[in-house]
């Protein structure tokens, strides 16, 4: 096994992609995360398709947030995975980490090559993601809810007791705001004035055994964090430009309060035959389904490459 | 020994009888957590939809809503995974469940490492420990799909709470569809006379393959499918140890408090035999295949036998 040596910057791996240069323009920001996003999907569909088991349709509707935060707009360091001031980040719907290994292979955290071992034994890529298994991972995740919980204590630390300025990012998922914890949680987040923690929430609008209406409704949910003290702000979780402005405007916030953003997504989103299907929440692909979804990433990476001549 | 590989998996046998038997006995309900694809309760609730809540992802909020209806009186089943159910919301059971003793029985799934490929956070390998612990409640763990089926019917004519720890993946079958199962009840699957291997659920069939492995060494393993945990079938284990005058007790769950505690404990004051226990030694599991899981572990049939080889030695 190997171990997470923090700080040991003699390992560290080159990541296929840098974090955006600042002197980029919004556009050329946006193009090149649009284009980092459709490997990273690409990447979940190899990961699951050789696993032959995870969570491909959260994976997806998450990866356009989860971009934009690694390669963009979170301050981290893949050599120093442990560094105190970087900002975290917390997928507390863990069944989704497909998209989280993916970010921190990318990115340099560790060897891409090693993405294909998800769920097997002795692998660093836990079926839900172990904080101590691999480096960059904030927390672990899986049981829902409880992510969520762990972000607002690492807010915690980071506001009242270790008086860092990071900021702690958090992806929920939409059933998972079911738990009770989650509430419980928010209401300490409020007490608290996180005003360091930005919780996005992935609706996809589908959960294991339905949609969120059929299984619990929650809607509305903008209403719901709103009374529980946060600052509510709605994205097209799909949109770059969106993902990108709305999450730096609850990054930049700071107003005393914790930030919700509600992202509307598509479960599946990128592949047409998972999007909206509730079949494809934790199902892997066969060969032919397979050789679909990478097709059809492909000729969505052509085109990109194309936006950009 | 060849086993026949299950068609379902357990978890999947118990939700099919608990839905055969909805239309003879119409006094019970469901209650799930947005697991229903998973613990297979959606059969249930394509035929009695009336009958069948769905609470979402939220455990403890579906464990004090059971308890609720139970207490006017209604047969609840709760459907879940075994760490939701057992240690998430384990307060509730035990103040709200087992001790006004309420009619609410659990199809408890992930059984063990047999959530291999899932990881720590979906395998529930301390939920022997918490639920025998608890007073009132009884521990029913089924080896194949017959025995699951036989299961609910325990569960459902049992008064109280019970629970029944399954399996997430299909494994194999061993017993005959018109088996009898009863509270309290073991099966010898396998007579011997050097050694007795006491186990449970999936591991009944590591049992058996150590007891393979054992004969080509000349040993003559004993293995004994402890079905019911609690309560559990002391007799036979003295009848059996009377024989054999050594015991392994073999289970997919961490050792310290399972069943190999409670079996050792009883030997210790009853019938004094060396004795190994083999489970989980402090540790969590990990992600994996489930076969290679349990043998990374010190699980495996190879596992057991090399163990109670030893032990067998000791004796002589």
């Amino acid at each position: 096994m190997k171990t997470n040596r923090a700080g040991d910057s003699s390992l560290s791996i080159e990541g296929r992609y840098a974090p955006n240069a600042p002197d980029l323009s919004l556009n050329a920001r946006v193009e090149r995360l649009r284009r980092i996003a459709n490997v990273m999907r690409r990447n979940v569909i190899d990961m699951v398709y050789t696993a032959q088991s995870g969570h491909i349709g959260g994976s997806l509707s998450a990866a356009d947030i989860v971009t934009a935060l690694y390669f963009d707009l979170m301050n981290v360091d893949p050599a120093r995975p442990h560094w105190e001031e970087r900002d975290r980040f917390v997928l507390s719907k863990g069944h989704a980490c497909p998209i989280w290994y993916s970010a921190l292979a990318l990115r340099g955290f560790f060897p891409e090559d090693e993405l294909k071992t998800l769920r097997r034994n002795d692998s660093r890529l836990q079926g839900h993601p172990i904080a101590s298994y691999l480096p960059g991972l904030d927390a672990s995740t899986g049981s829902l809810g409880l992510g969520f919980a762990q972000a607002v204590g690492i807010a915690m630390e980071g506001k009242l007791v270790k008086k860092k300025g990071y900021t702690v990012f958090v992806v929920l998922g939409d059933g998972e705001i079911d738990e009770g914890v989650v509430w419980e949680a928010s209401l300490a987040a409020s007490k608290y004035g996180l005003d360091n923690l930005v919780a996005i929430v992935d609706i996809n609008n589908l959960q294991l055994d339905g949609t969120i209406g059929e299984v619990m409704p929650t809607e509305p949910i903008d209403d719901k964090f709103r009374a529980f003290g946060f600052d509510v702000l709605t994205m097209n979780g799909h949109d770059m430009a969106d993902v990108l402005m709305t999450l730096a405007k609850a990054r930049n916030a700071r107003a005393g309060r914790p930030v919700c953003v509600l992202a509307r997504t598509v479960k599946g989103k990128g592949v047409d035959f998972m999007e909206h299907e509730l079949d494809w929440h934790g199902k892997a692909p066969n060969d032919e389904q397979y050789g679909k979804a990478c097709a059809q990433l492909e000729k969505t990476g052509r085109e990109l490459e194309g936006a950009e001549a | 020994m060849n086993f026949v590989p299950a068609k379902i998996a357990t978890r999947r046998a118990f939700a099919e009888r608990m839905t055969e038997c909805a239309s003879t006995d119409k006094d019970f309900v469901v209650f799930e957590s947005d697991l229903a694809k998973s613990t297979y309760s959606y059969l249930f609730k394509e035929k009695h939809p009336e009958r069948y809540f769905n609470m979402g992802i939220a455990e403890i909020g579906t464990m004090g809503a059971a308890a609720g209806m139970a207490a006017e009186g209604r047969k609840v089943i709760v459907c879940g995974y075994g760490v939701f159910i057992t240690m998430r919301a384990v307060e509730a059971i035990r103040s709200f469940i087992c001790y006004p003793h309420l009619n609410v029985k659990f199809l408890s799934s992930h059984g063990g490492l047999t959530a291999a490929i899932d990881g720590v956070t979906h395998q529930s390998t301390e939920d022997i420990a918490f639920m025998t612990t608890l007073p009132r409640m009884k521990v029913l763990v089924p080896a194949d799909t017959a025995a699951a089926k036989a299961a609910f019917d325990i569960a459902l004519a049992t008064p109280g709470p019970v629970f029944t720890r399954l399996t997430r993946d299909p494994l194999y079958e061993l017993y005959d569809s018109g088996e009898e199962f009863h509270l309290g009840g073991s099966k010898i699957v396998r007579a011997g006379k050097d050694v007795t291997i006491a186990s449970y659920g999936d591991m009944v069939f590591q049992a058996l393959a150590a007891a393979d492995e054992l004969a080509k060494g000349g040993i003559d393993a004993e293995v004994i499918d402890f079905y019911s945990l609690k309560p559990w079938d002391q007799a036979a284990l003295a009848q059996s140890l009377k024989k054999t005058q050594a015991l392994v007790v073999a289970e997919n769950h961490q050792k310290r408090n399972g069943f190999g505690y409670e079996a050792a404990v009883w030997v210790l004051q009853n019938t004094p035999v060396p004795t190994r226990l083999i489970g989980l030694e402090d540790t969590f599991g990990e992600s994996g295949a489930y076969q290679k899981t349990l043998e990374k572990f010190g699980l495996s049939g190879a596992a057991i036998a090399e163990k109670a080889a030893a032990l067998v030695a000791r004796k002589k």
